[in-house]
């Protein structure tokens, strides 16, 4: 009896010694790895740092709007964005390299599933980016054209724009990503099918002589009375 | 060399048929447009009054379908529709022809231009552009005179004008270009101007050509880079500017694009040279300095201020973002004013104008946009000159240009310190 429980003890402590002696190697390799992809990462953040520095980025990112869209979600600078998403993304991927090492099969099978999850997660993010800016841009482009036409609601012209392309962005971003594709698209159709017949009834029954204007101005039956009554500029 | 990349063969052909030439006309037109008819006569008829014994050619940049109005290679006698000269011209006038497929950009047309007057060794040459009806030999004459026998490098025009009317010129574009570059040149913008063959070789050898503001108005960058390379520089009064002669007159927003955008741009590519301080170079004028005529217009002042007050209501957070919060105060102040008590002042006008040049250097947001988003603060400008000056004589608005002028030069340090402050960027 004794012996029996003893050879048990001694089979546990075995087991626990070859389990040990079989993690700390792996578990060290992930520290490792851990570390090295800490190391890489930041080599990479300052190299990136630096080069869009010299390629002036944020001048450019200024400039097409980007900026505009990031400082109003309370983000940080372009340059700075990229360069600390790079450095987290290549830390993060070196994490899990080094948890895959440990060898836990369940473990492994979620880090997969990430991985495999992870291209549509960032093709969402750059959809989602591209439409803010893009409503951006457009919309203030409406505006302006709109002022400087004398055109009184540019305001909600320009809102209008932007929400459609806002509407179109969140329906193309979540349907990347796969979440209730067919209730966002459905949704998405609704939203604005409403929006375009609620426009068009509200264009024929209340801009009839603003149709009549527009049609007139294009179609050349009045003479450009309107900018006669402004000075030539040159 | 340029000449190996920008010129076609067919064109070289032509050109090494010419031989060496005195004088270059340049003209812009479209294939199908009877006015280059017109505008050919004129030159050749100003050529045989003018300039008798010079060799002389017309380098026609046409774009379009060439189909069914194909003009004579050269021409002797030419002036059908034109009266005769009292002079004929000793020597044959050449006709060239650099076809396009398109209407090439007004840059291109100037670089083939100028590229045909360095090949040709050409010594005065003059750029027209054919969509004016009333060109006349004078005209022409008086523009290649003082670059072939003043040995001026580059002619602006002069033009007598409605008090009225080329405001963007007279409050904007003329007093900024001369405080910032010294130019004193008062039409940087127009259609027709000449150079002699020396600043052609010079401007062609710049890279610059690429750029899309040397693309639509190459005028003005050509007229401050004489001054800054002290090449001399002088303007001819022509008479009335004349204006193309179909389609309804420019619109405002695209006169700015290609205007005051361009002016920045030259700011910007420039800038070593206004922000070192220079004293104003004197430009000689040949005929009367200015000429405003007075007289009934169907202007709308109401409706200019009321475009002015709900631009600056409807662009709020555009103007924000372009500038100085002092400036945009205080032009928030004027806008609640009642539209008779209504003035823009001079020194606020100044102000806008070089926190949005500023702007546009640190590139706040898209260039072509902050340019559009000036149009309502220049309508206020306007209302307020409309209101002011309704009973001011010619010499009173030189007067008050030159104060306008002045208070540019004053303001300069205020521009430099904005251009080289740091853009400050979230991080």
């Amino acid at each position: 009896m004794r012996q029996t429980i003893l050879q048990g003890l001694e089979q546990a402590y075995g087991n626990l010694v070859h389990m040990i002696a079989d993690f700390l190697p792996r578990f060290l390799v992930m520290l490792i790895i851990i570390v090295l992809g800490l190391l890489v990462a930041f080599l990479l953040k300052y190299i990136l740092r630096l080069v869009l520095s010299v390629t002036k980025l944020d001048q450019v990112s200024e400039q097409a709007g980007a900026s505009g869209i990031l400082r109003a979600a309370h983000l940080p600078s372009m340059t700075a964005l990229i360069s600390r998403s790079v450095f987290w993304l290549t830390w993060i991927g070196f994490i899990l390299l080094g948890l895959s090492v440990l060898g836990v099969a369940s473990l492994q099978e979620q880090i997969s599933r990430l991985f495999q999850f992870l291209p549509e997660v960032f093709v969402g993010i750059l959809i989602l980016f591209v439409g803010l800016m893009t409503a951006n841009f457009l919309s203030r482009a409406a505006l302006l054209a709109a002022v400087n036409a004398g055109h009184r609601s540019a305001r909600i012209l320009s809102w209008s724009i932007r929400f459609l392309i806002w509407i179109l962005t969140i329906s193309m971003t979540l349907e990347e990503l796969g979440v209730a594709r067919e209730t966002v698209i459905s949704a998405f159709s609704i939203i604005f099918g409403a929006l375009m017949f609620g426009l068009a009834i509200a264009f024929g029954f209340g801009g009839q002589d603003l149709a009549r204007k527009v049609l007139e101005k294009y179609l050349g039956n009045t003479p450009q009375k309107e900018k006669d009554k402004e000075p030539q500029p040159l | 060399m340029a000449e190996d990349t920008i010129l076609a063969d067919d064109l070289i052909r032509q050109l090494i048929s010419v031989g060496e030439v005195d004088l270059l006309v340049g003209i812009s037109s479209h294939s199908n447009a009877n006015s280059a008819n017109h505008a050919f006569h004129a030159i050749e008829l100003s050529f045989q009054k003018n300039f008798t014994r010079q060799r002389a050619v017309i380098v026609n940049v046409r774009g379009g379908d060439t189909g069914g109005s194909e003009v004579a290679e050269t021409s002797d006698a030419g002036a059908e529709e034109m009266s005769a000269p009292s002079a004929r011209s000793l020597r044959t006038v050449h006709r060239v022809t650099a076809d396009f497929s398109v209407l090439p950009s007004p840059g291109l047309a100037l670089r083939t231009v100028m590229t045909a007057a360095d090949l040709l060794r050409a010594r005065a040459c003059a750029m027209l552009s054919s969509g004016t009806s009333d060109l006349t030999p004078d005209r022409i004459a008086n523009l290649l005179a003082p670059v072939f026998r003043e040995k001026f490098d580059f002619v602006a025009p002069l033009y007598s004008r409605h008090k009225f009317q080329g405001l963007l010129a007279r409050n904007l574009l003329y007093p900024m270009s001369r405080a910032l570059f010294c130019c004193g040149i008062r039409e940087l913008y127009s259609d027709e101007w000449a150079f002699s063959g020396r600043l052609a070789a010079d401007c062609l050898s710049q890279d610059v050509w690429h750029e899309e503001s040397i693309q639509t108005r190459p005028e003005a960058w050509m007229a401050i880079s004489a001054i800054s390379n002290e090449f001399r520089c002088c303007q001819v009064f022509l008479g009335q500017r004349l204006q193309s002669g179909t389609g309804p007159g420019p619109d405002i927003v695209e006169v700015f694009r290609h205007t005051v955008g361009n002016l920045f741009w030259c700011m910007e590519s420039r800038q070593s040279t206004w922000l070192e301080s220079k004293t104003l170079e004197s430009v000689q004028t040949i005929g009367p300095e200015h000429e405003l005529t007075s007289g009934k217009t169907d202007l709308d002042p109401h409706r200019i201020f009321e475009m002015f007050r709900n631009g600056v209501a409807e662009l709020g957070p555009i103007l924000s973002t372009i500038l100085d919060p002092e400036t945009h105060a205080e032009i928030n102040n004027i806008v609640a004013c009642e539209e008779s008590a209504f003035r823009f002042r001079t020194d606020l006008w100044v102000r806008t104008l070089y926190d949005f040049a500023a702007s546009y250097h640190h590139s706040v947001m898209n260039r072509d946009h902050l340019v559009q988003a000036l149009v309502p603060l220049y309508r206020g400008m306007t209302y307020s000159f409309l209101m002011e000056h309704a009973d001011s004589s010619a010499t009173e608005l030189e007067a008050v240009n030159e104060s306008l002028c002045a208070e540019f030069e004053r303001q300069k340090p205020y521009l430099m310190e904005k251009w080289k402050a740091k853009i400050e960027v979230k991080s």
